[in-house]
């Protein structure tokens, strides 16, 4: 029966730099529907850590609930992982990053638990720069409550009963760019040439790093007249450019001509590189970029790829002067005043 | 099937094609388990042979299910030299066929090299008899006991064809000083494992020199162990890990408290006053020259002196066909070897064929039968007048296995147990009872253990271009990163661009029609373990699990 | 007419309109009677509203050490004519009024039996001081200064206050020492000094601290080891985060880096703010939320996921009274039943019942532990009056050998040597299993919390056996949980008698004064106050042992004596409701009379009555 995966895995697979095989970022088999494009999202987020060199134990995933907030189970199984409540994914996420700066964070969500329920601590998490990945797995519809619209579903997109949306869906990368994100982006799940380097720049990005990713869903959203189907995403796609993300450690070879890309450096010392972008517009300016997603919106198209980013994000601990220890390694020596300053404290209430 | 305890269908599947499961169960040299796609992903290959066996062990009446001999004869005779796997496999193939078999055999029973060569303790006799009937008893008129001294007479009995599956009889000596006046104590292996099987030798002294690392040698020194021999060596002349005989039958050698000394050539018999002594050996080691050719140079040790009352020589085999008249229009080669056509088995005389180790020089018995199936195809076919090298292609059937979610009518799942040990009759009886079968076989739990560890071959996952929506699940799910979806190319280029490493250049790279994205479905095939999860994955089912069904190609 | 008079035995009341900057002058004037030896406890009655409603303030000075609220008001400062009308009614029969006779008093408000105390307060203001906004406040420095006099407290004390409080801003000390004359000088001209009802220096107070509840919790906070808190503000819980927060300035930043060992985060609602909570101690940090009842009711969903994820979560509830928005700044005990079993399905939580700030501290601390230790909300079960409030307390006690109970947490080297770890294994058998942090080890004890069922080993599982199995661990952890938690205090040695009195938090203060007044009346009634739920085997003996229990508390559904009903199963009939939910803290007078005038009370009378 296939709903276990053997343990066999290709022998000749190679290691990275830590000597992990991608398999030891693999987690449990999805019990999603077959073709579901958060399947390929995890396997995305697999790659990626794998490419990035990252102990699977130094991640911690977190996640709401929905179809998306599942995912998480189906990636990285040595990593520890919260599937909370529904919507409060950004406010657990805080708490947890709080906790311990030292981890990386990846937060999954879906277009329900964002969008809707969850907008409130979105924004918010957003406005704090917290210091973590934001993965919207968006596809436009309630999978797990059998396909009911979101709040994502596009003016004008079909349901599979045929009746079309009337309502203006939410722009997820917009709103995002108004409040603040210091990284947006957007991609597709059916392009892991594009997503994987996204993935791996927002684990580099110090401070909210958001991507909204659209994700078919095979069983309610896939249909003609879909907005959010493999085959509607894949015509109407535009990206901002091809991406690259060169880590702090690696060198890097390709040099560009003026006007033909363009080189972003996080504060890690790694690189994004942006070939083939599209003229007249700055990644890192917010107005410029708000502008040309509009514009692309306005022709009917979806823009994707590395929409906005700040090179100077100050994140939530730098925001909060945080000790630079993870506050949950501190104890009573670091935390305890002791009985004197308690004594001087009483004095102060005679 | 066995796993399914279908022991009786899966014995006669095995039989349709390699003739003797029984026998190969025990004593083949497994040719097939290398190709075994276990052993690809892990350190072992399913027990492919010992599995045959299980088959064989538990099956039901089979013989009603074999085809008879028809009644009505063809008309055509034909006449089988030697009574070996070879010829049995072509009496086999032709007798249904209706053609009146002649087999001619030195022996008073049939088997051949399966009844001279390998030990009892190995191979017991009544399974050897079991299934060498089998073929016998399709109206094979045998001539036992009839050793053939020309092949002119057998000719001018008007036979229709001829097959000559006489084997490598003849068995290399050594000609070392004190040979000859040793004699009486040095023994030829070939010669001295028949005289045991027939019981013309039932003792030997209590140190005995085996000299030779193949699958004979073992055979000899562990038959020594058992009539008489106390301290056996085996000596071999090079390094441990040349050695030709199969890594499990040195291991159950070692076990029988035999042990193997390498790199050590003998140089001399000793005998004093007419009774062997012992063996000088020299001691050498391996050098290797620029070509990369091994060369054995002396370390300058000393040589080494080894007691022996009996030395056996089993350091291989020849053909040797003195009986077979030169002028007969067979072309012979280098090594007494017939000039043959490689497919056909057809000698340069027309109406004689060959086949086992006459044919090409000494192999092993499941190379001879496929050697008798090829051979009796082509006296078929001479027999009908067609054209000898005509082949139809095997059988072959894809049909899909899916019953629901999760679910396949073949056994998907893929078990992680490692390759299960066959367990043995306790050394102490074996080794004082020569006939005493020293492999007890998988028990039927232990055979269903290993049997899945198959990873179904039978099973072939199937690709439809057009039904793709390019979601990418099989390519994010398969455990092995068998399947990449990428621009198309080449096969040299694909094989740079894949999800892992495909270097086995043998396996053909299964490469789909280009989709949608102008990409391709690249599937590399190599460790492919069937578990149907790209299947399973698939939305649209574009993949699909099949059943492949495959007969291979015999006289008909 | 018969002028009330004692000597430190009295209440005073002031009436003052919001936002006029009364509260620090009504608190300097508390202190200094605090100062001076003489037990008080001052009361705050104010309203929802940042400016311009009616406000109160209230001192009860009790020689005997009664801090609980008395009825009646013996001297009125009346400053606010909106509520005039109502001040001059709750004067008690011949206390005193005392006004501000800048513009003289309508006819309306006078009354025989109550001496009136003119004090011109604004216009000495406005002659003293130019700035319209210093006129106000010194204005109520004035009739602090006219106190000094009329109630015979030592100026020097007085003057002193100041001196602290402005000891950083030394300009402000000699105008407010002014309007402190200013007022004492007017009275001391105009009437006989003291009045018959007045202080006298008595060096009672000992070592006691006078603080507000709340502040005690924050500072709980910082000793018990919080790094992550996170509210949204709410009255009446809000000074509890604010306490932390400046005392965590104080005390928890490095003077060296000024980097911060805690994080607070203003949420954006309640929801967050517990889900912040709960990421935090996910993640092995100590932190804690602060609400009150609305944000219960917002929180249930998570704290539903805490108790049966098992993650610790310490909350702090100042209870207000509700239903709904209700009257938030008044107290109540009323979120009882919405505490013990927030959230939907099967769940219950650990409650404490703090009755002074120095308890409110210590269980502060507690609450951490315990969190740690049960791996489930711990809610500490305050109130308006506790937390907004300042009490006599005694001081606050840190024992510097105490160490933190950081509960079953395996680390990287347990881990290393743990064979088959499983989150949800009940491995000690007490219903506690054993946790990891993420992060901590590369191959081992990773594994995913989740609010659905899940089996040993933290597997999603919808098994209605290994679902049962989880929820019944949970009851086992429960009766764990009993033994560990702070035990109920009683107040004699074995029964007294056939009748007992229940109570718990802020009722204490009136129900040991009404313990006495019955004691007085005849009546030796047994009294116990509990301090946590779950209810251990000395609260279950209590109840059994008595044939009737009165249950003292501060909502009208007599929520406590629900919950000892179900959790005890005890008899309805036995448990006697003596309520209050005016949203004024209890008195005693009322705990007596409703004990009293109870039916019960003559069935048990007999045994009751004093044998001696």
């Amino acid at each position: 029966m296939t709903y276990l995966k053997p343990t066999f895995r290709h022998p000749k697979m190679p290691k990275n730099k830590i000597g992990f095989a991608k398999a030891d970022y693999e987690g449990a088999v999805s019990t999603l529907c077959a073709g579901c494009g958060h399947d390929s999202i995890s396997a995305a987020i697999v790659q990626s850590c794998y490419e990035m060199s990252i102990e699977p134990h130094r991640l911690a995933k977190v996640s709401g609930i929905g179809c998306s907030s599942k995912a998480p189970t189906y990636f990285l199984s040595n990593s520890h992982g919260f599937n909370s409540v529904h919507g409060r994914m950004p406010s657990v996420m805080t708490g947890a990053n709080l906790a311990n700066r030292d981890l990386i964070y990846l937060g999954v969500s879906g277009d329900g638990d964002t969008a809707s329920i969850g907008i409130g601590q979105f924004v918010h998490a957003i406005r704090r720069n917290l210091n973590m990945v934001y993965i919207v797995m968006n596809n436009g519809c309630y999978g797990l409550t059998k396909g009911q619209d979101s709040a994502t579903a596009d003016y004008g997109s079909k349901s599979k009963s045929g009746t079309e949306n009337v309502f203006q869906g939410i722009d997820l990368t917009a709103m995002a760019m108004e409040q603040g994100a210091t990284f947006v982006a957007r991609s597709f799940s059916g392009d892991k040439t594009q997503l994987v380097p996204l993935i791996k720049a927002a684990m580099s990005h110090p401070g909210f790093a958001f991507i909204d990713i659209v994700s078919p869903c095979v069983t309610f959203n896939n249909h003609v007249g879909s907005t959010k189907s493999y085959s509607f995403t894949r015509d109407h796609i535009e990206a901002t450019s091809a991406i690259d993300f060169v880590p702090k450690r690696d060198e890097i070879t390709v040099d560009y001509q003026e006007g033909d890309g363009v080189r972003v450096k996080l504060h890690d010392g790694s690189t994004i590189e942006l070939e083939k972008l599209s003229s007249d517009w700055d990644p890192t300016d917010r107005q410029s970029s708000i502008k040309q997603l509009h514009a692309v919106k306005a022709s009917g198209q979806l823009l994707t790829g590395l929409l906005y980013i700040d090179p100077e994000s100050q994140e939530f601990h730098e925001l909060q002067q945080t000790t630079e220890r993870p506050l949950n390694e501190l104890r009573e020596e670091d935390l305890c005043p002791g009985s004197d300053a308690l004594e001087k404290i009483n004095q102060s209430f005679r | 099937m066995i796993a399914a305890e279908r022991y009786t269908e899966a014995y006669m599947i095995n039989w349709e094609s390699n003739v003797f499961p029984g026998i190969l169960g025990r004593t083949c040299d497994r040719p097939c388990e290398p190709a075994c796609r276990r052993g690809r992903v892990e350190e072992e290959p399913v027990a492919i042979c010992r599995l045959k066996r299980v088959a064989a062990d538990n099956k039901g009446e089979v013989k009603s299910l074999m085809p008879d001999a028809p009644a009505e004869k063809n008309g055509k005779k034909v006449a089988l030299i030697g009574g070996g796997p070879a010829s049995l496999t072509v009496a086999r193939d032709l007798a249904p066929l209706g053609y009146e078999i002649h087999l001619y055999d030195e022996w008073h029973k049939g088997g051949g090299m399966m009844r001279t060569q390998i030990p009892a303790f190995r191979l017991p006799e009544e399974v050897l008899d079991e299934e060498v009937n089998y073929i016998l008893d399709m109206g094979i008129h045998t001539h036992f006991n009839t050793y053939v001294d020309s092949l002119k007479e057998i000719i001018d009995k008007g036979y229709d064809a001829i097959f000559i599956g006489t084997g490598a009889p003849r068995g290399r000596d050594l000609n070392l000083p004190g040979r000859e006046e040793a004699d009486a104590n040095v023994h030829i292996g070939i010669e001295f494992l028949a005289n045991v099987a027939f019981e013309h030798v039932d003792k030997i002294g209590e140190k005995v020199i085996v000299l030779g690392g193949g699958n004979t040698a073992m055979d000899c020194c562990r038959t020594s162990r058992r009539i008489g021999g106390k301290e056996v060596n085996v000596v071999v002349r090079s390094a441990f890990e040349t050695m030709k005989a199969s890594p499990w039958e040195i291991e159950d050698a070692q076990r029988e408290d035999i042990p193997i000394l390498n790199n050590m050539p003998p140089k001399e018999f000793v005998v004093e006053n007419g009774k062997l002594k012992g063996v000088k050996f020299g001691k050498v080691k391996a050098e290797y020259d620029e070509t990369g050719r091994r060369k054995l140079v002396p370390t300058g040790e000393p040589d080494v002196f080894i007691e022996a009352d009996d030395v056996i020589i089993a350091i291989g085999q020849d053909n040797y066909c003195p009986w077979i008249e030169r002028d007969l229009g067979i072309e012979f080669g280098d090594w007494d070897l017939p000039i043959l056509d490689k497919e056909t088995f057809q000698s340069t005389l027309p109406s004689v064929f060959f086949g086992g180790d006459s044919a090409f020089g000494p192999e092993n018995v499941i190379t001879a039968v496929a050697h008798g199936h090829q051979a009796a195809i082509s006296m078929h076919h001479y027999c009908e007048g067609k054209d000898v090298k005509e082949r139809l292609a095997p059988m072959t059937n894809l049909v899909s296995q899916k019953m629901g979610i999760h679910e396949w009518t073949y056994d998907s799942f893929i078990a992680d147990d490692l390759r299960y040990k066959v367990p043995h009759e306790d050394k102490a009886i074996s080794l004082k009872e020569r006939k005493v079968e020293v492999e007890l076989g998988f028990s039927e739990s232990t055979g269903f253990k290993e049997a899945q560890r198959c990873l179904n071959c039978d099973v072939q996952t199937v690709f439809t271009t057009d039904s793709c929506i390019e979601c990418d699940a099989c390519m994010d799910i398969c455990p092995t990163s068998c399947i990449t979806f990428t621009n198309n190319g080449e096969e040299e280029d694909l094989r740079t661009r894949l999800s892992a490493p495909a270097e086995n250049l043998t396996q053909d790279l299964y490469v789909s029609e280009v989709l949608p994205t102008k990409r391709v479905m690249v599937k590399d095939e190599d460790v492919c373990l069937h578990c149907g999860l790209c299947a399973e994955k698939c939305p649209t089912t574009a993949w699909d699990m099949q059943k492949f069904l495959y007969n291979v190609t015999k006289a008909h | 007419m018969q002028k009330l008079s004692a000597v430190n035995d009295f209440v005073i009341r002031f009436a003052n309109v919001n936002g006029s900057g009364s509260s620090s002058a009504n608190e300097i004037f508390a202190k200094a009677i605090f100062r001076m030896g003489i037990p008080m406890s001052p009361k705050n009655v104010f309203p929802s509203n940042i400016q311009g409603l009616p406000t109160w303030y209230e001192v009860r000075v009790s020689e005997k050490g009664y801090m609980g609220r008395r009825e009646g008001v013996d001297i009125m400062v009346s400053l606010n004519p909106q509520s005039m009308t109502r001040d001059v009614e709750d004067v008690a029969p011949g206390g005193y009024f005392v006004y501000d006779n800048s513009k003289p008093l309508l006819k309306e408000f006078i009354r025989e039996d109550v001496t009136y105390i003119g004090i011109p307060m604004i216009q000495m203001s406005i002659a003293n001081y130019t700035n319209p906004r210093q006129q106000q406040l010194f204005k109520n420095i004035i009739y602090v200064g006219a106190l000094v006099e009329l109630l015979g407290i030592e100026m020097a004390v007085m003057k002193g206050i100041i001196a602290d409080q402005f000891a950083k801003k030394p300009k402000l000390i000699p105008p407010n020492d002014l309007a402190l004359d200013l007022g004492a000088n007017y009275v001391k001209e105009h009437y006989t000094c003291p009045l018959p009802l007045h202080v006298k220096r008595l060096d009672a107070n000992g070592d006691s601290i006078l603080m507000d509840g709340n502040t005690a919790t924050g500072i709980g906070g910082i000793y018990g080891g919080a790094t992550v808190v996170s509210w949204y503000p709410i009255t009446p819980s809000t000074s509890v985060v604010n306490a932390f927060e400046s005392y965590a300035h104080k005390l928890r930043v490095d003077p060296e880096t000024g980097k911060r060992n805690f994080a607070v985060v203003q949420s954006e609602d309640e929801l967050a703010a517990i889900g912040i909570v709960v990421g935090a101690t996910w993640n092995g940090a100590r932190a804690f939320t602060a609400t009150s009842g609305p944000g219960i009711s917002l929180m249930s969903e998570f704290l539903g996921l805490a108790y049966f994820a098992e993650l610790p979560v310490t909350l702090v509830n100042v209870q207000r009274a509700g239903p709904s928005t209700g009257m938030p700044t008044r107290t109540q005990q009323a979120d009882i039943l919405a505490s013990a079993y927030a959230s939907h399905g099967d769940t219950r939580h650990i409650l404490l019942f703090p009755s002074t700030p120095e308890e409110c501290f210590q269980f502060a601390a507690k609450a951490l532990d315990l969190a740690d230790r049960f791996q489930t909300p711990v809610i500490i079960m305050s109130d308006l009056d506790l937390g907004m409030n300042k009490h006599m307390s005694p001081p606050l006690k840190w024992d510097e050998t105490r160490k933190y109970d950081l509960g079953k947490v395996l680390d990287a080297e347990a881990l290393e040597n743990t064979e088959e770890y499983g989150r949800y294994l009940d491995v000690d058998e007490d219903g506690i299993c054993y946790r990891t942090l993420p992060g901590a080890h590369p191959t081992k004890g990773a594994f995913f919390t989740r609010g659905t069922a899940r089996d040993e080993m933290a597997r999603y599982t919808e098994d209605g056996a290994a679902y049962k199995r989880i929820v019944d661990r949970l009851m086992k952890k429960w009766e764990t949980a009993k033994q560990r938690v702070p035990g109920p205090e009683l107040y004699q040695s074995g029964n007294q008698s056939s009748a007992g009195v229940i109570f718990f938090g802020t009722t204490t203060y009136s129900a040991m004064e009404a313990s006495d007044m019955l004691k007085a009346d005849g009546f030796d009634l047994d009294m116990m106050r509990i301090a946590a739920f779950p209810f251990n085997d000395e609260v279950e003996k209590f109840v059994e042992s008595h044939d009737y229990v009165f249950v003292v508390e501060q909502n009208r559904d007599a929520q406590f004596r629900s919950l000892l009903i179900n959790e005890l199963d005890v008899a309805p009939s036995k448990l006697i409701p003596v309520l209050n939910y005016d949203g004024m803290p209890i008195t005693a007078d009322h705990i007596r009379n409703e004990i009293e005038n109870s039916p019960i009370l003559s069935l048990v009378n007999g045994k009751t009555q004093k044998t001696s």
